[in-house]
């Protein structure tokens, strides 16, 4: 066996105890659930800002006018909601049209008081002329009552308020995305790799902190090349990781299949321009190489510490660090072909979040070959220098401390 | 000395900082045997061990282990035992020893086999489910040595393994060392207890003071040290003091003294004739104890039992 695939095999042992130690646990199931406490206090906080702006069920739009008008007034409304998506947070108010009775100025202006309901806007006098008082908040559904007015004067005028004319509308995909479409899918692909490697490449951080409590460093390093278990900590790590990935992948493509297909076509065109299977690949290879290149420094730093103190002070600096790397590489996404991207593709740190950017708006494949072995050589030189490190420091396998030439002389 | 050498060093040095702790040991352990390193705490013991195994590197000299230059590329062959004793609280025995098989190469499943076997031979069958934390401190201990010779290891190093276990539990200690070394393994383990170096080393080394102070059998420690007598005169126990050498000194009803360099038969005569009689004589061989003192000196043993009270 060569001393490579004993190097691997070796990896692949501590990978193989890590993995498993982590996820066949209770707390693993937490973890993996965290997002659904996310969504429901976000929910909950959500709930929370409603009720302060305020509650649109009750509103309603109103239009004095006389019976006569009342079935052309309600065809017009309906055929201007078809504007509208359904469901949707734009969607006017429910229109109501009342008979005129007394003063319509004095009707108008006593709906406002109303405790039926609130009103948003209303609308009283002739078409032609028509006066609208609008409440506050109600400034839309007075420009829809506009509207709804110039609308149903003309469908009086021609005697109908069906459309005259017959529209067959087809939908088309676009072959290489928007423009705004591709700055999404770079954006898109950013946050969501930020993302991912934020919540989870930190935890990378105190997987040493195992082995040094329980001693059980000493049995690995006389077994392993601690390099191997330096890499064999961050595949178990990652297996898990990628595990927690799959799980919530899995679980919003679905999701986003049962939408209502009117949600969904709300949705931008993000279609990235290499294609959408290659634009998948580089994704999850960029997330590997981030994971990899911050979990590496964080595993390795991490393991010089020797308290759960000094652990948890490193957590700050860590976000600071890859709030940085984001920042770059968000900059390096919206200024195409600036210093700052080209700075963020060869950082190393923040490279595959800059090119899985350059992923959503350049179709060229060699940078992606070029920067993935740049990043994989990083990942190697993080390993081997927090392996030696860490013989240096922690098991002290350090050199004498050399007689400086002053000493040397007296 | 002859035959091949399991482990080989020279020269090996290493500082902490500007303290140089082990300070140009040599080492040489033939194949097959159970070899002893002895020294009182701080002697350097466990450093070199560290250095043999390539935990950590040393900052002067040379090592090989089973042939290899450098023991890493031998660790699928070595076995080992660390002082500081460590093991996953979470894992079961048998997967803990089959770990430690998995690290130095051998497949899961029959890590697993094996472990099943060793456990029932150690009469831990029934802890074979159990989790590590529930086990006590000597038989956690037991399922690591096990761990460290699941492979079949052609070495095994142990570093202090007597440490913290009760006397039935360092009977099967003792016992697992001969089966390792009957099945063809090298020993090498570290200890400052004499009495096991005694009954299971066929060569020491006795290290102090970062150096080797002696290597060879348990006897050739033991010959450093001249024999011992002692006798009680029949008649006149003070009087026969004049008759004896020099070094003798009062124990009990008689006199301990070193045999003379031309036994004891003259002297005997010489007592006889002097009308003091035999009512009682024997001859020690002085125990490794002894010897170890004298070549560790009585300084450095006296800092170990300091050490040991404190």
């Amino acid at each position: 066996m060569s001393k490579f695939s004993r190097m691997l095999r070796q990896a692949l042992t501590v990978a193989r105890r890590d993995f498993t130690a982590t996820v066949f646990t209770p707390t693993f199931l937490l973890f993996l659930l965290a997002p659904v406490l996310m969504i429901g206090f976000g929910a909950v906080g959500g709930i929370g800002a409603q009720s302060i702006v305020g509650d649109d069920s009750q509103m309603k739009m109103v239009v004095i006018a006389p019976p006569s008008q009342a079935p052309t007034l309600i065809e017009t409304d309906r055929q201007l909601r078809k504007l509208f998506p359904r469901k949707s947070e734009i969607m006017p108010p429910p229109l109501t049209v009342e008979a005129p009775q007394g003063d319509p100025a004095a009707q108008a202006r006593a709906y406002f008081d109303s405790d039926k309901f609130d009103a948003a806007a209303v609308l009283y006098g002739p078409l032609d002329k028509p006066e609208i008082l609008y409440a506050r908040r109600g400034w839309t559904e007075a420009q829809f009552l506009t509207q709804l007015a110039e609308q149903s004067l003309r469908a009086q005028k021609l005697g109908n308020a069906e459309p005259l004319a017959t529209v067959t509308q087809t939908a088309v995909k676009r072959g290489q995305g928007s423009p705004t479409g591709r700055g999404q899918a770079a954006s898109i692909g950013v946050f969501a790799i930020f993302f991912l490697t934020l919540f989870l490449s930190g935890q990378a951080v105190g997987t040493m902190a195992e082995e040094r409590s329980n001693k059980v460093i000493e049995i690995l390093a006389a077994a392993v090349p601690l390099e191997s278990v330096f890499f064999g900590k961050l595949i178990g790590m990652f297996g898990a990781a990628m595990l927690f990935v799959l799980f919530w992948a899995t679980v919003l493509i679905n999701a986003t299949r049962l939408l209502p297909p009117e949600i969904a076509a709300g949705f931008p065109s993000v279609v990235a321009v290499i294609g959408a299977p290659t634009y998948a690949l580089l994704f999850i290879t960029y997330f590997t190489m981030s994971y990899m290149l911050l979990g590496a420094m964080f595993l390795s730093i991490g393991a010089l510490t020797s308290t759960q103190r000094e652990l948890q002070m490193l957590s700050l600096p860590i976000t600071i660090f890859q709030m940085m790397m984001f920042g770059l590489a968000l900059g390096a996404a919206t200024r195409p072909g600036s210093w700052v991207e080209i700075a963020a593709q060869v950082f190393p740190f923040s490279s595959p979040f800059a090119m899985i950017g350059l992923a959503g708006s350049s179709p060229v494949i060699w940078p992606h070959l070029l920067a993935l072995a740049w990043q994989a050589l990083w990942v190697a030189i993080i390993i081997t220098v927090g392996a030696r490190v860490f013989r240096r420091g922690v098991l002290k396998s350090g050199s004498p401390k050399r007689k400086t030439k002053i000493e040397a002389t007296i | 000395m002859t035959g091949e050498l399991a482990v080989s060093a020279q020269g090996l040095v290493k500082y902490f900082g500007d303290r140089r702790v082990v300070d140009g040991v040599d080492i040489k352990v033939p194949k097959g045997l159970v070899y002893g390193v002895l020294g009182p705490n701080g002697a350097g013991k466990t450093t070199t061990l560290r250095m043999l195994l390539g935990i950590i590197e040393p900052d002067e000299g040379e090592r090989s282990m089973l042939g290899y230059g450098h023991p890493r590329d031998a660790s699928d062959l070595v076995g080992y035992l660390p002082e500081e004793r460590g093991l996953y609280p979470n894992m079961k025995c048998r997967e803990a020893i089959a770990f430690m098989g998995a690290l130095r190469g051998l497949p899961w499943a029959t890590g697993r086999k094996r472990a099943d076997t060793l456990l029932d031979n150690a009469g831990l069958g029934h802890a074979k489910d159990e989790k590590i934390r529930k086990l006590s401190k000597g038989m956690a201990q037991l399922v690591q040595l096990l761990g460290s010779v699941v492979h079949e290891p052609q070495l095994l190093v142990l570093d202090e393994p007597f440490s913290g276990l009760d006397p039935v539990n360092q009977e099967k200690l003792e016992k697992l060392i001969r089966a390792e070394r009957d099945r063809g393994a090298t020993i090498l383990f570290s200890t400052h207890v004499m009495a096991h170096a005694e009954r299971l080393c066929d060569r020491l080394s006795i290290i102090a003071g970062g150096k080797v102070r002696f290597e060879g059998t348990v006897n050739d420690a033991r010959a450093t040290l001249p024999m011992k007598a002692h006798y009680t005169p029949h008649h006149n126990v003070e009087g026969a003091h004049v008759l004896l050498p020099a070094d003798a000194v009062r124990e009990g009803d008689g006199w301990r003294f070193t045999l003379p360099a031309n036994g004891i038969e003259a002297l005997l005569v010489k007592l006889i004739d002097g009308g003091y009689g035999v009512s009682g004589l024997s001859i020690e061989r002085p125990g490794l104890h002894d010897a170890f003192v004298k070549i560790v000196g009585a300084d450095a043993l006296k800092d170990q039992d300091e050490e040991e009270a404190a």
